[in-house]
């Protein structure tokens, strides 16, 4: 992988990556629907952050408008310290690349007809203006480092199971060469040790010094990954702050329910003090 | 609970095909061996593509429809031997003595019918036609749904998922089964959901004496919730045993996919992950199935055929032939 760019004038910005005050709302009248509700959030260089709540909670959403694929209503999205969406553009010039997305079903998200190594190294040529032998050597590369030995690196999606295709999809979304990762439920299309797999990269590239936000209703990859989390509700932030602490000791109700409803060891200890109350 | 530790299902050597026009059959099941009690919840884990579904599709009778062919072995339900059974008699099994509730909770219910219709027809399929309104409400009290007479006149997109997984499993229950097979029933659903949905089958198994299939890969929420776990690899049951029993597991696969759980993962440490993909079907190699992803593999375990499992019926069963190495793990 590259060195990581450098940021320019705004190296100094205390947060890669800032929301403030964001609400998105879709329909009017009777139909509409707050999905965001004020919400401000923070993303340090380097930090692996979360955003938990159940589906139906904005946290997609959310997701999307830090993505740049979808307009706050109101509020305002930084990366770096320059505000992200301009007029009627996001995300532009350099910024582009810095800020990738993975989505949730591996499945929709690739082209059915392309190859792992194709839809990586379209990928790259767009990012990169390279030549496609150029673009191919690196789109190896990339899917190399995520676990897809060659043999499997032309195959097409229908080909390959669930958690080669999710790699696949990490994989493109890397080969922007980004500084911040947005990942949306990543593992939950995913079985057990595809998961384990998957995390694991995950890691690797947080070693690397990459800024993940992995968004999730599944609160043991949350736990397993994450420093901070923001649990979600109906829109609003209802409790953030180190995940441990509000593994170890929730403030909300809504948290202890979350957290006393995982199954095995992890929710046991939630439940008893849910219960004791 | 009506008579426990006496099997209500045996799966016996069951192999399923494929069959194929111009190719050979394709083995998608090979090797499966298990029993499920009366009034008890068992769970049957691996990852996908190991045969799972396939398992649960003998057991209602589908298996054809879809392509399968139950090559030889025999599933026996009560005395019967489903594996050579007409539709005539899969006509009275499927439905009133096993109910199904599918993996999809978004996708299985008719979307065009309301809840009303959907639970009269499973009621009518009893034989009993008289109070149906009646005894719709009761089913949709026992699955825990509030507000019971304006969801009868919903249609299923107007419900949430966990709801709408509540009138399936409502669906059915109308028949007041024995054995109820849940295929991954909460896949796509929130945790909170999840467990709600699990306390409810935990509640009918204990009010109703169902007995329960759950289908699943999340291995902590067979733990909590089941009494027996079935681990299958690559279209063979690899291990058999009580939740008690598996805590000290003696297949290397079993302990792979519990060293891969994160839920008891210390944050940030490496997960350990299971060596290679799963054999595709079709391209099983000789002996055991798990050897090429084993750690602890030897010679012997790459001649021959996949090995049985060893042990009785009913107690600690495992397919590995070389469990005295696994300390080495």
């Amino acid at each position: 992988m590259y060195p990581h760019r450098t940021l320019g004038a705004n190296l100094m910005a205390e947060f890669l990556l800032e929301a403030k005050n964001v609400s998105v709302t879709f329909g009017s009248g009777s139909t509409k629907v707050e999905a965001v509700k004020n919400c401000s959030l923070t993303l340090r260089s380097g930090e692996p952050i979360g955003i938990v709540g159940e589906s139906g909670s904005g946290k997609s959403t959310l997701a999307r408008v830090l993505a740049g694929l979808q307009a706050p209503t109101e509020g305002e999205i930084f990366f770096n310290g320059e505000p992200v969406y301009k007029g009627s553009k996001s995300y532009t010039g350099e910024a582009r690349r810095q800020v990738q997305m993975v989505f949730q079903d591996p499945y929709g998200s690739l082209n059915p007809q392309l190859t792992g190594l194709n839809a990586v190294a379209e990928a790259v040529r767009i990012h990169d203006k390279t030549n496609k032998d150029e673009s191919e050597n690196r789109a190896l590369e990339l899917l190399r480092r995520m676990g897809i030995a060659e043999l499997d690196a032309i195959k097409k999606p229908r080909q390959l199971s669930g958690g080669q295709r999710q790699r696949v999809s990490v994989a493109r979304a890397l080969s922007a060469n980004p500084t911040v990762l947005l990942a949306d439920e990543p593992t939950s299309a995913i079985d057990q040790s595809a998961q384990a797999q998957l995390l694991n990269l995950f890691r690797g590239l947080l070693d690397d010094g990459l800024s993940i936000v992995l968004v999730s209703h599944d609160l043991g990859v949350i736990r397993y990954l994450t420093q901070r989390v923001y649990v979600m509700k109906d829109g609003v932030f209802v409790e953030s702050g180190i995940t441990e602490e509000i593994f170890n000791d929730p403030l909300e109700d809504y948290t202890k329910l979350l957290l006393a409803s995982i199954p095995g060891d992890l929710g046991v200890a939630a439940r008893r003090k849910l219960n004791k109350n | 609970m009506s008579t426990p530790n006496k099997p209500l299902i045996q799966i016996k050597d069951v192999v399923i095909g494929i069959p194929h026009k111009r190719r050979p059959t394709l083995i998608i099941v090979d090797k499966a061996n298990f029993d499920i009690n009366y009034g008890e919840m068992v769970g049957i884990v691996g990852e996908s593509g190991s045969g799972k579904t396939m398992i649960c599709r003998t057991m209602i009778g589908t298996l054809e429809r879809r392509g399968g062919k139950i090559l030889s072995g025999e599933v026996i339900f009560e005395g019967q031997n489903l594996a050579t059974a007409s539709d005539a008699t899969w006509k009275n099994l499927r439905g009133k003595s096993i109910g199904y509730v599918p993996q999809s909770a978004l996708a299985g219910p008719n979307p065009v019918l309301t809840i009303e219709a959907q639970l009269t027809e499973a009621l009518r399929n009893t034989g009993d036609t008289k109070n149906i309104k009646a005894r719709s409400k009761e089913l949709l009290d026992l699955v825990k749904i509030r507000r019971v007479d304006t969801v009868m006149k919903q249609y299923p997109y107007q419900l949430s998922g966990g709801m709408r997984q509540r009138v399936m499993i409502a669906c059915a229950l109308a028949t007041s089964p024995k054995l109820l097979i849940a295929d991954e029933p909460t896949t796509g659903l929130d945790v909170t959901v999840q467990s709600q949905i699990m306390d409810l089958l935990k509640e009918i198994r204990s009010t109703m004496g169902t007995a329960i299939v759950l289908i699943s890969h999340d291995l902590a929420l067979i733990d909590e919730v089941c009494d027996r776990v079935v681990v299958m690899h690559a279209g063979a049951t690899v291990e058999v045993g009580s939740v008690k029993e598996l805590e000290k597991p003696r297949h290397p696969y079993t302990i792979a996919l519990n060293s891969s759980r994160i839920d008891i993962a210390k944050p940030g440490s490496e997960l350990v992950t299971i060596k290679g993909n799963a054999p595709s079907v079709g391209e099983w190699n000789l002996g055991c199935r798990f050897a090429e992803r084993c750690s602890i593999v030897q010679s012997d375990c790459k001649v021959g055929v996949h090995p049985e499992l060893i042990g009785a019926s009913g107690t600690h069963q495992s397919a590995c032939i070389h469990t005295e190495l696994l300390e080495r793990i």
